[in-house]
């Protein structure tokens, strides 16, 4: 069996990070992914719809086994849902959107990248409901300020003790719509700026500059949005230090005598071959829930689980399908490029920020995103009744106008009864046990919804705008794919799974990156966080080794 | 929803949704379009490819075809800018449906019934003032609440995929709209409109 110094499970945002991190601290590392690979340079390039064979929309009914957020133009980095299946109880949908390519989700993500407050990280303190996290504001700040100098954020500072400020490039400026948006927030009194994305205004770190095209989405093609493939795999790989292993979907952790982790074992994807591979060290990076599926299928009853608390406390924050109309004053005026940045403004939190903090329907918080503008397809069109000249007319006019008003991410309090377990008869493609997911929303979470659905319409009527579409339904849990929780954090070994550095209490060599650890869901964008408490975790693991106390 | 997120899915939603009242009010009150602005075609657009100049109808019958192509070009007329013909919004509803076979064969069948619908009404055969008069009877439940009409699932069916056929082809998105994006800029364009920072 190969021996490395580390294995690392997945390539995506804290993925990636691990293996640069470490690689250059000298250990020799195996970075396993369960996807293929992608080279950007090759593959992603900008595709106007007209150029593919259904222009965008793809073969009537291929689509469908790529469940949601897959097109045309990016099915190829998102997941076959037929070959990766998960469940549910029939009452509790949940969506589960994934990636299983080299690089994850970065890929594809919305760059979105704010920083956590004291008001999160120690929400229980203030409110009385839950737990706080083992960690506060200043034990991650020089971790944020780590990661942001890396990958670059586009933002302005805000001065708002809820939103801290970090290390900042210029941020993009916004469009007319999200102009007006401002002017109306301002105007009801609620906090505003750009949206702090992971994507460059100027060249940064070896990446160019963003030259707005708008196809973010669809895998950037030059490297200016942050994703692990253009970032932080290539000074991974420049060590020399790295084995790349691409196809191959890890079904276990392997354990020696001593409860210590030896390795893992994978399948090969197309040969469906079983491989073991050795390591010191063991890390798990492979997403929230696929971390927690891992640590349940490696032991009876789940690996490190002598809390029992592993695959609990599964939140994914609260959305819907938020607001959308039109701006009149923006009716018919000529068209501008209002998508190249995708973008858009940032509302952050302004609830229970007072002394009194649940006083109020609901407690902890949410955010709230505005935009609008001519963006690639109209999607307003096939509400526009009529046709002929009149309606091509009336598409034309309203197409710089349109705009909406979405959830960014509001706090899914943390409840034991969320949870995930292995489904004890289903299995995927490569014969490893499914998740089984539960999740509900609780009054707070409705509650909480209820006022964001009134803000956004005050906001939207402030900014003069026309509400065509307004949903008054929470969205179904896991649609904002910023599911964070099951292999929580914490002080206590007996409540917890992992310690602050996300090391497990139970397997001093085993450790377990990204949202897994979160205490509360927050309500800010989770990745950036994710990636601190990742370089937090290294810069202890790198410790812990130097000093063979691992 | 992403901006790309244009599937079929969202065009069966929007033919349940019940936008169409306030659009009808919001016409009614809309002012008159100012001015045509200068049009400016967007320099990055690549060329229309070259599939559609021989391209045979292989799902649809040469009669079915007919009518589709003309319905079609009733409801994205060329007009002072290229309709569904310059679109070529009837050939690519042919190719897309017949690729339907493999995944999707409901929709095959939809659109069967949905011509033989036009067929029964000798559709080919009208002149163009019975072809809008038969429109407009099939569209009255978009306008009129409580109206209904056998023909409004048919009505429906064609123009959400024509709308997405239109709006996604370079006559429609480039010529029509003229869309802006999908370009290669040192800079972002923001707002620069005084009116715009007050409301």
């Amino acid at each position: 069996m190969q021996k490395y110094d580390v294995v690392i499970v997945g390539t995506g945002a804290c993925g990636g990070w691990a293996c640069m991190e470490l690689a250059q601290a000298g250990f020799k590392v195996a970075l396993l992914e369960a996807g293929s690979y992608v080279d950007p340079w090759k593959e992603f390039r900008h595709r106007w719809p007209y150029q593919l064979p259904f222009h965008g929309s793809g073969q009537p009914g291929f689509l469908r086994k790529y469940f949601r957020g897959a097109t045309e133009y990016n099915y190829r980095i998102m997941i076959d849902d037929r070959d990766n299946p998960y469940t549910t109880p029939p009452d509790q949908p949940f969506h589960w959107v994934r990636s299983r390519v080299l690089g994850g989700r970065t890929l594809h993500w919305a760059r979105a990248s704010d920083r956590m407050s004291d008001f999160e990280f120690k929400a229980a303190s203030r409110d009385g409901y839950g737990e706080d996290w083992p960690i506060s504001y200043r034990d991650v700040a020089p971790y944020y300020d780590r990661v942001e100098r890396f990958i670059g954020i586009s933002a302005a500072p805000a001065n708002l003790p809820q939103f801290p400020d970090g290390i900042f490039l210029p941020p993009m400026p916004l469009n007319c719509a999200e102009t007006i948006f401002q002017a109306a927030a301002r105007k009801i009194g609620l906090p505003c700026t750009p949206r702090r994305v992971a994507q460059l205004t100027r060249s940064w770190n070896h990446r160019p500059q963003c030259h707005y095209c708008g196809n973010c989405v669809n895998g950037c093609d030059v490297g200016a949005m942050f994703n692990t493939i253009v970032s932080t795999l290539p000074p991974a790989l420049k060590t020399g230090n790295v084995t790349l292993l691409c196809d191959s979907v890890v079904s276990h952790v392997l354990m020696d005598k001593e409860n210590r982790a030896r390795g893992v074992r994978y399948v090969e994807r197309y040969t469906n071959r079983t491989v073991e591979i050795g390591a010191r060290i063991v890390v798990l990076a492979g997403s929230t829930l696929e971390n927690t599926r891992l640590l349940l299928n490696s032991a009876p009853g789940g690996l490190a689980n002598s809390s029992g608390v592993l695959g609990h406390y599964l939140m994914d924050q609260i959305s819907g399908a938020g607001v959308s109309g039109f701006l009149p004053i923006l009716r018919g005026t000529a068209i501008r490029n209002d998508d190249g940045k995708a973008g858009g403004l940032y509302i952050p939190n302004f609830s229970n920020l007072g002394s009194r903090p649940g006083s109020g329907k609901f407690i902890r918080g949410y955010a709230m995103s505005a935009t609008g503008g001519a963006q690639l397809f109209p999607v307003f069109a096939p509400h526009v009744p009529g046709y002929g000249s009149t309606f091509k007319r009336q598409v034309k006019a309203l197409y710089p106008a349109y705009a909406r008003v979405w959830l960014s991410g509001g706090e899914m309090l943390a409840r034991k009864e969320n949870f995930v377990e292995l489904d004890p008869e289903v299995r995927d493609r490569w014969g490893i046990p499914v998740l089984k997911i539960h999740c509900t929303h609780c009054d707070n979470d409705r509650r909480l919804y209820e006022d964001f659905f009134e803000r956004a319409q005050e906001l939207f009527h402030a900014a003069g705008g026309e509400i065509v579409d307004a949903k008054p339904t929470i969205g179904i849990p896991g649609s904002l794919v910023h599911e964070v929780g099951t292999c929580r954090m914490g002080a206590n070994p007996k409540t917890s799974v992992l310690n602050s550095f996300c090391q497990t209490h139970d397997v001093p060599n085993l450790f377990v990156f990204g949202g897994g650890c979160f205490v509360t869901s927050g309500d800010k964008h989770p990745t950036l966080t994710m990636m601190a408490l990742t370089a937090r975790g290294c810069d202890y693991l790198i410790d812990l080794a130097r000093r063979n106390a691992i | 929803m992403t901006r790309r997120d244009a599937s079929w899915m969202i065009l069966r939603a929007a033919a349940a949704a019940g936008g169409s009242e306030f659009f009808a009010s919001w016409i009614a009150a809309g002012q008159p379009l100012p001015p045509s602005h200068a049009h400016r075609e967007n320099p990055f657009a690549p060329p229309e490819p070259d599939r559609w100049r021989s391209y045979r109808p292989q799902f649809f019958s040469p009669e079915e075809f007919e009518i589709l192509d003309r319905f079609t070009e009733l409801l994205i007329p060329t007009d002072e800018t290229p309709g569904a013909r310059e679109a070529h919004v009837a050939p690519f509803i042919d190719f897309v449906v017949n690729a339907a076979a493999e995944y999707a064969p409901e929709m095959q069948t939809e659109w069967r019934n949905a011509m033989a619908w036009l067929r029964a009404r000798k559709f080919a055969n009208l002149t163009a003032e019975q072809q809008i008069a038969l429109l407009e009877e099939m569209s009255e439940p978009e306008r009129v609440r409580g109206k209904t009409h056998e023909g409004f699932p048919v009505y429906q069916l064609i123009k959400n995929m024509t709308i997405h056929a239109f709006y996604t082809s370079r006559a429609g998105l480039v010529e029509d709209l003229e869309y802006k994006g999908l370009a290669y800029l040192t800079t972002f364009p923001g707002c620069s409109h005084p009116e715009h920072h007050q409301v």
